[in-house]
């Protein structure tokens, strides 16, 4: 049984076994949450065989959806969405159209 | 129509798409309703090499709701398995067809069968239901006499009987609906009636209906009666509220998709992408605006669309199409309590003598279907239904038959106002409209799936 931190989750989330997805977060959402550090969590969660999808619904509010299986949770976690937002933007998200 | 490519998100989506529902009486087994939905609408029979089929990532529901709450007490549920015999040709088959287990077909469907029993569900209550079926087998597409020499032994084969009491069948038929989409969303230029249109410049005609050439992918299920209703009873007396089923269907998708590498996977909850009740509904009642969002709602919602019922574009239209055909109906403004009637709670006790399908007051979108009315032998069925003195027929469910264009289009012109509202007198074009459709022989069939043999790809459109 894999371990799950904050940290694997974004690795899982953003690579094969699934996707970080991140909402349209116009700039001061993205400076609303900067300040918060990470917490270590130490979780004993399988590791599903979906997709683990983590969707940044409201930055400045710090709501994360996460969606595994058939399920999904909202989850307000200020330090997660600053460390998707971050990953988002060493990818190059918030490239949009037009 | 009657609901295909109905709103802007599903007509982009068409393996989602609930072109059509019937909910009928059996006529060959009275013990039995038998429910339809269609998918996948105006298959062009040749479209190969990789034939119409059903979405291995969609849940396909049918629901009945046995108590009137607008909730569905019984979903069943049909999930769809693609395989691959040979990965080293591109063809579907690679000789003649001649079994469901037959080495050449190459491209084939297998299904499952779920049902959830509860006490009012929602499309996005939980979904995991018991399975009562698995690896049933769909039929091909009908390629052609080269392909699928005997058809119809092919999908007579894909008739599942099954041990807890149902009939199912899932593969293409001949879409059995007809209608002049034409001349409908020409601005409702009805051939028959073109003379008079306030842009026709042709004589009157009979109308064309372009779906006869075309194919459609079917769920059908066939259930006892008595494995339907609340009190699990099969009710004789047609005044009596539990003889009423609410029917509609739905298919859902998972919430997200993700695209990665060459493989496509889902995450989260079954979100509903299309339903469909009443015939038209969404189509014809449902403003273009508001199409996308009906589809996601389920029927205990629909008091939202309630406004639209009461005051439909359509009635407005015909007067202003037709100049000086439709005076009485361009001066009715009260709301229509008989198309609400109609559609949206089912006809009540005393509207037509020794008829009613009411559900209770709480508007929803479904066919309602009173199993205690007797199948109308089919040499005297009137596929005007109710309206023609056909008691079978819709409004009480749908029969593939039913001309549900014809019906609406008198129901909307007018000619059901008097059943409520006596001071009224229709228009007398109102009891004559009509697209001036009919379905051609071949288009259904007399036992289970009562749709017709679908077309096959090399004889159709030349035959």
């Amino acid at each position: 049984m894999e371990r799950l931190s904050r940290r694997s989750f974004v690795k899982i989330a953003g690579g094969a076994a699934g996707a970080a997805a991140l909402a349209a977060a116009p700039p001061i959402a993205r400076a609303a949450v900067g300040e918060e550090e990470a917490q270590p969590t130490h979780p004993k969660t399988r590791v599903p065989e979906e997709p683990l999808v983590a969707y940044v619904r409201n930055a400045e509010r710090g709501e994360v959806t996460v969606t595994a299986g058939t399920t999904e949770h909202t989850y307000h976690d200020r330090a997660l969405v600053k460390r998707l937002l971050r990953a988002a933007g060493r990818s190059g998200a918030g490239r949009g159209v037009g | 129509m009657s609901s295909h490519r109905e709103a802007p998100a599903i007509s982009q989506d068409p393996v989602a798409d609930n072109a059509d529902t019937y909910a009928f009486v059996s006529p060959d087994d009275p013990s039995t309703v038998t429910i339809i939905t269609n998918y996948v609408p105006l298959e062009g029979p040749p479209g190969g090499p990789n034939f119409f089929e059903f979405g291995d990532d969609v849940l396909y529901s049918i629901y009945v709701d046995n108590d009137g709450d607008a909730k569905a007490e019984i979903e069943y549920q049909f999930r769809f398995r693609t395989t691959l015999q040979n990965e080293d040709t591109f063809l579907y088959n690679t000789g003649p067809i001649t079994s469901l287990t037959d080495p050449n077909w190459n491209k084939r469907q297998l299904y499952s069968v779920s049902v959830v029993r509860s006490s009012g569900r929602d499309s996005d209550d939980p979904r995991e239901g018991t399975v009562i079926a698995k690896n049933l087998a769909c039929p091909p597409c009908n390629i052609g006499p080269a392909s699928t020499p005997d058809y119809d032994s092919l999908a007579a084969a894909a008739v599942h009987s099954l041990p807890s009491g149902e009939t199912v069948f899932a593969g293409q038929r001949n879409d059995g609906f007809f209608v002049d989409l034409g001349a409908i969303f020409d601005l409702g230029d009805l051939r028959p009636f073109q003379s008079l249109h306030l842009g026709g410049t042709l004589a009157n005609m009979p109308g064309v209906d372009p779906l006869s050439s075309l194919n459609i992918h079917t769920i059908a299920i066939k259930v006892p009666i008595a494995m339907l209703t609340r009190d699990r009873s099969t009710p004789g007396d047609p005044a009596s509220a539990k003889a009423v089923l609410g029917i509609w269907g739905g298919a859902s998708r998972r919430k997200v998709q993700v695209r990665d590498g060459d493989t496509v996977r889902q995450s989260g909850p079954w979100v509903q992408v299309s339903r469909l009740g009443n015939p038209l509904f969404n189509e014809v009642i449902v403003p273009i605006g508001d199409k996308d969002r009906w589809n996601a709602l389920d029927p205990i919602n629909d008091n939202q669309f309630e406004k639209y019922v009461n005051q439909p574009e359509l009635a407005k239209l015909l007067p202003a199409l037709y100049p000086g055909v439709f005076p009485n109906l361009a001066g009715y403004a009260k709301n229509r309590a008989d198309l609400h009637a109609i559609l949206l709670t089912g006809i009540p006790s005393g509207v037509v003598p020794g008829f009613q399908n009411f559900t209770g007051p709480h508007p929803a979108d479904m066919l309602r279907l009173n199993v205690a009315i007797p199948p109308t032998p089919a040499a005297d069925a009137n596929p005007i239904g109710l309206v023609a003195g056909d008691p079978a027929g819709f409004p009480n469910g749908r029969r593939v038959f039913d001309d549900v264009v014809a019906i609406e289009l008198k129901a909307v012109a007018g000619a059901t106002i008097p059943l409520v509202d006596p001071s009224f007198t229709p228009d007398g074009a109102a009891a004559l409209v009509t697209d001036g459709t009919a379905p051609g022989p071949g288009r259904y069939q007399d036992t289970f799936p009562y749709l017709g043999t679908p077309h096959d790809g090399y004889d159709t459109p030349s035959s």
